[in-house]
Formats: structure tokens, C-alpha cells, sequence
């Protein structure tokens, strides 16, 4: 099994987060899975690891409606950051409405990471394929 | 001796005769000579005696001197006229007699010749010949004829421009009852052969313009005038003039059409139409710009400038714009204007004003043209509102159908995954904690379904029957119920609404929203402090402003402020936030007809503002 250091859910929803949790359980190996109910909260966490040149998340997964700090929000101040590494940002979202896909594919563009569109529910598959780190 | 004696009385006896009379001997010498004819030819300075006649005329025609010759040699007498040029070189006139000269045996020794001045006959008569060719020319080019009747004779004479007139030849002998037969029956020919016996009778002149009909047929229109001839004072004929006036008539009758037309034209066409001379006067109003000014007739109006019809500020306006377009000589066409009338209503026009070009390529004037748009703008104005009314809609629609999408998304999602868990979990203790979370997502999705229903609701139900409201008695009624929550959080509530505010609303929505604003002020106060809430009303142009302000967190309105209202949105780490109150709340305000606005400031507070329209 694909071994990962460290892991990052974004999402407001338990049921999500647990969801999440189990399929990764089936496809890599990751000791440090952490979990934030919102935008700000995990952006907070990732901004203190930078500065005490703590280690990243190397896979983001990321919901879009969250309360304090949406998804988007989320990505704009993230991508600002001063990152050195390649991180992998997977939105995990039930929205198909075409305007987030747009502004998925602005933020896809305009950043080093790699980011990625997913619909809910993730399957077993799905995931194998975006746990590849970046 | 004798002889010499009778010759020198001779001489002395013509010498005074008081004609210009010369004796001349077979020669056609001067024998005699009359002092008359010595002083009319000026010939004092030279001895004529003895001298040929036509040395002294110099210039004598040829005929002359061959009748002279004539006369002598066959001994009649001949009269003729002959010029010659006197001192002043102007040519003079004179007519000649001569006759044969006899001795007293009727022998002819000569000849005696008379002349008489007839400078001035002989001028009147080309004098004459002259007027009677320009009368001529004049009869052509003007095309007057003109007529005599004899009425002793009972004779009627035509001159040549009248029978070409009435389309006759030269040979044409026309009497009386021809000539008025020539006349259009009716009318003209009862006219004519009225005035003619009226002339005749009671000596009375006529000057009619009548139609004829000529030998092929052609209506024509002509000006016959006639009056009586008197001799000894009794009327003996008639005479008058005969002129074909037909293309002058039938040009006046097409000018007069045009004019007709383009009146008929200009006064029903459904536009304003005038036309100003440079000094921005009105020289013509039609009817539409006459009803619209107020004024009875659109002759009321003509000499007035806009300063007399208009308010100061139009009429400076719109005088700029007229001498504008008479000095550049460029049109405005179509241009949007707003005019006022004196008693204050306004209009709005699609107006051109087109500069009126003279010969010398100046601008003598202009025409303006202004269409009413008023119905059209208000129609605009309309129509505008209810594209603004329906976008709103439609957003609200779209908004809608996402919220229901995404929520309704989301829960299957989580159910999809649940149950795939749970077909796959082989341990019963996780199996266990699979169905639990089932059963949460079963409710969420139930109170999601709720939450959406109530929204529905809210925008189906917008017709529902509106009924004054005392807001200080439903204020009241929600502080009440509310009670617990406010004596719990040390809740201080002023109200400063006036007792007599009675708002138009659906008050079971009236109560939820105030009972949400409330409690979001108290849910989100600030830790540090005890919630203060301030009620207050303001009157504003017909809408009555509820203002509720509180001391609480407050929301950073440059992240969240286009989300505030939205559904599932909050803001707060806060337990009991649902993101449903705001959105429930505002859409409660809006089927009413309303609005709200918010204004906060983070640590300080924040002030939420619903106008309720009460002229709806």
C-alpha cells in the first residue's frame, strides 16, 4: 500500500469527514490524518506549520460550503502562501454547478499545486487515483 | 422795260407770300422764292437765286427729281414727302407740291414747288407705327386680345391674338351669339352674357375671369373684360380685352392644392410641427402643436418665440439649439428632448429641427418636428422595472434551484457512501456505527427538506392578504415570547418606535422576522459585554425604515457580505447556527414587497435596516 505522511480533510460535515477516512483506509498507508470543520481553521494550521517549518499535508482534501471560510476562500489565501513543495488539493464537493467548475479551473491554472474536481460520494477507485502524491 | 418791271413786282409779291413756296425755271432754277421757304430751308447765307434745285438738295432722292422732271416735261402736278437735315442735323420733313409753272399762254416755263413742315406728323406717325408694334408684341407675349362690337352694325370684331384665343382663323366672322357660345355653359357663358347686357344697357364694365371652350375642344381660362363706347353720350358699341389666363389659373390651382395638401398634411399628422424664422419666431404651428401648447388656434401662436410659450431654462435651451442649427446649417435629427410647459408637466420629445436653406444659402428659418414619446418612455420605464423585477426572479429561481440541488446532492451523497459502507463492513460494532450515522442523515436530510419547504412557501404565498400591523404591539408580543432567552443573556432592549406606527404586512411573517433579528442579536453577541438592542423607526419617502441595531460581534461584511443572506451561509463558530435564519428572513421581507440592508463593523456591532413600502 502507498505509504503518505500526512493527510488533511477540510469539510464541516462528520459524516463526510468519517466517509473520507474509511475509503483512505483502504488505499494508503498515512499515519497523520488530520481533520478541520472549516476553511479558517485549516488554513490557520497550515500557516503555523509553515512558519514552524513544521511538514504540510502533502494531499488536501477540500469541501466548497463550509461556514466562517468556504472552500474557495480557503484556496485563494493557500495558494497565496509561500509553499516550496508540490501539495495535492482534492475538492470533495456534491456541487455540479457549472460556475464553481469554472472557478475550480481558474485556481487549477493559476497554481503550482495540483488541484482536482471531485463529485461526491468518492469511491474506492476514485481515490486510489487522487492519493497519488503530486 | 415793262417786262423787267412785272419780273422785280413778281419777286417782291412771292417774297411775301405765307407759304414756303419756290418758282423754278425749266432749268430747275430758282426764279422766285417766298421768304417762308428761304427761312425754313435756312438758306439766308447763300444766294438761292439762279441756283439748281438739287444743288441745294443735296440730298434729293432720285424720285423726287424724276417727278420734278416729270412734272415739267407732262405738265402735272404732284404732291410727295422727302426729309433733309437742317442745322442741327436733325432730320426734318417736309411734303412737297409742285405744280407746272405757266406764262400767259399757258406755256409751262417752269415749275412752282411748295413744301410744308411735316417733321412732326411724320414723327406722331412712326410714333404710331411704333406703339401699334409693341402693342403687338406686348398682345403676344402677354396673350391679350381684344374686341370691339358695333352695336349699330351689330358687328363684332376679333384682333388676331383673340381668335387665336378662342382657336379660330383670320377668316373667322365672329357675332355676338357665337362669341358667348364659345363660353363654358353654366357659369362662365351666364356671366358673359350677363355682363355684356348689363354694358350695353346700364353702361356698366366688366373684368370676369371665366373658362371658354375653343374649336378643339380645350377648357381654357381666360380674363374677359370688357366696357361700353359712348359717342354723343349714347352707348354705341363695346370693347375689351381677351386674355388667356389658363396656365397662370391652373398654376394658382396647383399652388393652392399644395398648399391644401400640406396643410391637411401638417395638421393631422400625429407630430408637433412649427416653423421659426432666424430670430427663433414662429412663422407656422400646425394643430398638434397648438393642442399640445394649450392654444385654441395655431394662428395664436405665430410671432411667439419659446421665452413667451416656454419657462426661462427651456427656452434658453432650446433658442441655443435653434440658432445653432440656423448658423451651422446642420440638422438635429431625432434628438431626445424633455420639455416643460408652463404649468409644470413635463414631456418628452424625439425632436429634429432641419434648417430651412434660401437661395443665397442661408438659413432662412427651420422646420422642428417633435414626436411625443412620453407613453413610450413611461411604457420604457415599465418595462425596464419589470425586466429588473423578473431578473431578480430568475436569479432567486436559479439561486433556488442550486440550493436544492447541492443540499439534495449532498445528503444522497452521504447515503450512498453510508450504505456502500455498511453492505461491505463485516464488523458488527461498525456496522452499528454506520446505521447511527444513517439515521443523522436521514434527519439532516429531512430538516433540509423542511427548511426548503418553508422557502417555498414564503414565494408562493406572495399574494397573501396583507393587514395593518400596531408594530409596537407585535414587537412587544416577540419580546415575550422570548422572555427566557433575554433575562438569561442580561438582554437590554430600547424601543424607540413611535406608538402609532401601523405597518401593511403579513403578520405571522412580521413576527418571524423580528423574532430572527432578535435572537441573531442576542445568538451572536459579544462575550465581553451585555447585548444591547435599539428599535427605531424612520419615515422616508413613503416607506417606513425599521432599523434593529446591536452590540454583538458583528460580521466582516467585505468577506461575507454577499453571502449574508444566503442559505446554509454562516459566519459565527457557533453551535446553533443553521445558515437558514437570514436567508428565511429576507425572502419573508421581499414577498412583502420589501427590502433590507445591513451595516456592521466587527467587535462593534451591527445594524440591520427593513423598509417596508407602504405606498404597495
Amino acid at each position: 500500500m502507498r505509504q503518505i505522511n500526512s493527510i488533511c480533510i477540510v469539510d464541516d460535515d462528520p459524516i463526510t469527514v468519517f466517509g473520507i477516512k474509511k475509503i483512505l483506509n483502504n488505499v494508503v498507508e498515512c499515519s497523520n490524518v488530520k481533520s478541520y470543520g472549516n476553511g479558517k481553521l485549516a488554513i490557520d494550521a497550515i500557516k503555523e506549520a509553515l512558519t514552524k517549518e513544521e511538514n504540510l499535508p502533502d494531499i488536501i482534501f477540500l469541501d466548497i460550503n463550509m461556514p466562517i471560510m468556504d472552500g474557495w476562500q480557503f484556496l485563494e489565501e493557500f495558494t497565496q502562501l509561500a509553499i516550496d513543495q508540490k501539495l495535492r488539493v482534492n475538492i470533495i464537493t456534491s456541487s455540479i454547478d457549472l460556475a464553481d467548475v469554472k472557478r475550480w479551473e481558474h485556481y487549477r491554472t493559476n497554481s503550482q499545486h495540483l488541484i482536482t474536481y471531485n463529485n461526491k460520494p468518492i469511491k474506492k477507485e476514485k481515490m486510489a487515483e487522487i492519493t497519488k502524491v503530486a | 422795260m415793262l417786262r423787267i418791271h412785272q419780273k422785280q413786282s413778281n419777286s417782291y409779291l412771292i417774297k411775301q407770300l405765307p407759304t414756303a413756296t419756290v418758282f423754278l425755271n425749266t432749268r430747275l432754277e430758282v426764279e422766285y422764292a417766298s421768304d417762308y421757304w428761304i427761312d425754313y430751308f435756312n438758306f439766308d447765307d447763300r444766294n438761292v437765286f439762279g441756283k439748281n434745285v438739287f444743288t441745294l438738295f443735296e440730298k434729293a432722292t432720285d424720285s423726287w427729281k424724276q417727278t420734278l422732271q416729270h412734272c415739267l416735261n407732262e405738265k402735272k402736278s404732284n404732291t410727295g414727302t422727302e426729309y433733309f437735315l437742317d442745322v442741327n442735323n436733325k432730320e426734318r420733313w417736309f411734303e412737297w407740291t409742285n405744280l407746272p409753272w405757266h406764262d400767259e399762254n399757258e406755256n409751262v416755263i417752269g415749275l412752282i414747288l411748295q413744301t410744308e413742315d411735316v417733321t412732326r406728323r411724320v414723327e406722331s406717325e412712326l410714333k404710331l407705327q411704333r406703339q401699334h408694334m409693341l402693342y403687338n408684341e406686348k398682345s403676344k407675349i402677354a396673350k391679350i386680345g381684344s374686341w370691339t362690337y358695333d352695336l349699330q352694325k351689330q358687328e363684332l370684331h376679333w384682333c388676331e391674338m383673340t381668335r387665336a384665343i378662342h382657336g379660330v382663323s383670320q377668316e373667322f366672322r365672329p357675332n355676338v351669339d357665337i362669341a358667348i357660345d364659345f363660353y363654358k355653359p353654366g357659369h362662365s357663358r351666364n356671366t358673359i352674357a350677363m355682363a355684356l347686357n348689363k354694358a350695353i344697357n346700364q353702361g356698366i364694365s366688366w373684368n370676369k375671369k371665366v373658362q371658354i371652350i375653343t374649336t378643339k375642344g380645350e377648357e381654357r381660362w381666360v380674363m374677359a373684360a370688357g366696357k361700353p363706347l359712348y359717342k354723343n353720350q349714347k352707348i354705341v358699341g363695346v370693347l375689351g380685352t381677351f386674355q388667356d389666363i389658363h396656365d397662370q389659373v391652373i398654376n394658382e390651382l396647383k399652388t393652392k392644392e399644395n398648399e391644401r395638401l400640406l396643410r391637411t398634411l401638417i395638421d393631422n399628422l400625429p407630430l408637433n410641427v412649427f416653423i421659426k424664422d432666424v430670430d427663433s419666431k414662429k412663422i407656422l404651428v400646425n394643430r398638434s402643436e397648438a393642442d399640445f401648447l394649450g392654444f385654441d388656434h395655431p394662428n395664436d401662436l405665430i410671432g411667439k418665440n419659446d421665452f413667451d410659450i416656454y419657462p426661462r431654462h427651456i427656452a434658453e435651451s432650446s433658442y441655443e439649439e435653434d440658432q445653432k442649427v440656423i448658423s451651422s446649417l446642420r440638422p438635429i435629427l431625432g434628438k431626445e428632448t424633455i420639455c416643460e410647459r408652463k404649468d409644470g408637466s413635463i414631456t418628452t420629445f424625439l425632436t429634429s429641427k432641419i434648417p430651412l436653406i434660401g437661395i443665397d444659402g442661408t438659413a432662412t428659418g427651420l422646420v422642428g418636428i417633435s414626436l411625443d414619446i412620453s407613453n413610450l418612455k413611461q411604457k420604457e420605464e415599465e418595462l425596464r422595472d419589470l425586466i429588473n423585477v423578473t431578473s431578480l426572479q430568475n436569479k432567486k429561481l436559479v439561486n433556488f434551484a442550486h440550493i436544492v440541488s447541492h443540499n439534495l446532492r449532498s445528503h444522497s451523497a452521504n447515503f450512498s457512501m453510508l450504505l456502500d459502507f455498511l453492505v461491505n463492513e463485516k464488523d458488527p460494532e461498525q456496522q452499528q456505527n454506520i446505521t447511527t450515522m444513517l439515521v443523522e442523515a436521514s434527519d439532516n436530510l429531512l430538516e433540509t427538506l423542511n427548511n426548503l419547504n418553508d422557502v417555498v412557501a414564503i414565494n408562493t404565498n406572495t399574494n397573501m392578504d396583507r393587514n395593518p400591523v400596531v408594530l409596537n404591539d407585535m414587537i412587544q408580543k416577540v419580546i415575550q415570547n422570548l422572555q427566557g432567552v433575554i433575562i438569561t443573556n442580561r438582554v437590554q432592549i430600547v424601543n424607540e418606535i413611535p406608538e402609532d406606527i401601523v405597518l401593511q404586512v403579513i403578520p405571522a411573517y412580521l413576527e418571524s422576522i423580528l423574532m430572527n433579528f432578535i435572537t441573531n442579536a442576542i445568538k451572536y453577541k459579544d462575550p465581553e459585554r451585555d447585548p444591547l438592542i435599539r428599535l427605531g423607526t424612520v419615515l422616508q419617502d413613503n416607506k417606513i425604515e425599521l432599523s434593529i441595531s446591536d452590540n454583538g460581534l458583528g460580521i466582516d461584511l467585505e468577506k461575507y457580505g454577499d453571502k449574508l443572506f444566503g442559505m446554509y451561509k454562516t459566519f459565527h463558530n457557533n453551535k446553533d447556527a443553521r445558515g437558514i435564519g437570514l436567508y428565511i428572513t429576507k425572502n419573508q421581507i421581499e414577498a412583502m414587497k420589501g427590502s433590507v440592508t445591513v451595516c456592521s463593523e466587527v467587535g462593534k456591532g451591527s445594524t440591520f435596516k427593513i423598509y417596508f413600502n407602504e405606498t404597495n
